[in-house]
């Protein structure tokens, strides 16, 4: 194996090992009962708020009570895994794992977090919406469709953030050096 | 790099993945229940947990459970669906049908088969440690339950997630000398020549 393919390897390795310690860091913050009082559960009531007033400007006639949002013949709670937050996380940890510069990490976490709590609000706007009118759909389109597609959008934002990045580590290292040269 | 082209590939892959999953997801259901019940049962003595899968659930039995009894139903689709994520990362690459690539994919696919055994054991002792109410206690310590539900919780969180990642990371995605995409080629009559 070439020396350019055994440092591009070990930078592979190296950043899937960042990746993980900080998810675990991460995970071990927002499911620790202070933060999640304090931050993940006004977070996903202020989430069911704002979907809770974008639904009743549809015309659904939306009532939200804390982190639920209801209407006369459907509800639904939005529980941890549907705040958007585990996506932020797993872009967050990928971000900051990823070898480039401070201030492009915090450019690339704030964009990316606001990108993803986005289409997290379109997610469930559309999800009650389908519970209130395609119920025999919905189970589907909360588990697998919309899940998927919101860690999917985090996965290819952070993609999309680091094939834009100069890595640190590659322009210091000798196999950086010699593609400049 | 991440283009167009790439995120279209990966649309047709989601789009793929979608049928193909919920056409098979009842065999592989019995595959990973099979799978977690032998791994319970190597660390039970007697071997008394019994999972048998059916309509979107692995109901949880036990053979010391009072007959009668509700049996606890562990929703499938939430360890397994993840599976999508894998086959839509995959398709990225600019060549997806390739030999090497696809041999790849089974790699990480049968690695995603193995993380979802373990997780569906780690569900099974979260409803052993937090759910039996005495039971529970009598044959539970703190330690344990932390353990088990904390396990189970992380992968809940962030686990079912980062696990397609990493497994595409590590098998699926070429060297950062490859980019995603080829760039187009210009002016290759010149190259050749």
């Amino acid at each position: 194996m070439s020396e350019v393919r055994v440092s591009a390897r070990r930078r592979s390795v190296g950043f899937l090992l960042r990746f993980v310690a900080l998810l675990l860091v991460f995970y071990l913050i927002v499911a620790s009962h202070p933060v999640n009082d304090a931050v993940i559960v006004p977070f996903t009531a202020a989430i069911a708020s704002v979907s809770g007033r974008l639904l009743n400007a549809f015309g659904e006639k939306a009532e939200v009570v804390g982190t639920e949002i209801r209407s006369s013949s459907f509800g639904v709670n939005i529980e941890n895994g549907c705040n958007g937050v585990e996506t932020a996380l797993l872009f967050g940890a990928a971000v900051l794992a990823f070898p480039a510069g401070w201030k492009r990490r915090l450019l690339g976490l704030a964009a990316g977090f606001v990108a993803i709590q986005v289409l997290n609000l379109l997610r469930v706007i559309t999800l009650f919406w389908i519970g209130l009118h395609r119920p025999a759909l919905f189970n589907s389109s909360h588990t697998v469709i919309w899940q998927s597609v919101v860690v999917l959008f985090g996965v290819l934002l952070f993609l999309l953030w680091a094939s834009r990045q100069k890595p640190l580590s590659a322009e210091r290292s000798p196999a950086g050096r010699s593609r400049k040269g | 790099m991440l283009n167009g082209r790439a995120a279209l590939r990966g649309l047709v892959g989601f789009l793929l993945a979608l049928p193909f999953w919920f056409g098979f997801s009842r065999p592989y259901e019995s595959a990973i229940a099979a799978g977690a019940q032998a791994a319970i049962n190597l660390f039970e003595s007697p071997d008394v947990t019994r999972l048998q899968p059916g309509n979107g659930e692995i109901l949880l039995d036990r053979r010391d459970f009072p007959p009668g009894s509700a049996r606890p139903g562990l929703p499938g689709p939430d360890i397994h669906f993840n599976f999508v994520l894998l086959v839509t990362l995959f398709a990225l690459d600019h060549k997806p049908l390739r030999g090497g690539h696809v041999a790849r994919f089974l790699a990480a696919a049968a690695a995603l088969f193995f993380v979802h055994v373990v997780a569906l054991v780690f569900q099974v002792h979260s409803v052993y440690v937090t759910s039996l109410g005495a039971w529970s206690k009598a044959n539970y310590g703190p330690i344990a339950r932390n353990f088990w539900a904390a396990g189970f919780h992380f992968y809940q969180i962030a686990g079912r997630f980062a696990a397609p990642f990493v497994l595409w990371w590590l098998f699926g995605r070429r060297e950062e000398e490859e980019p995603l995409e080829r760039p187009l080629r210009v002016g290759k009559r010149k190259r050749r020549g």
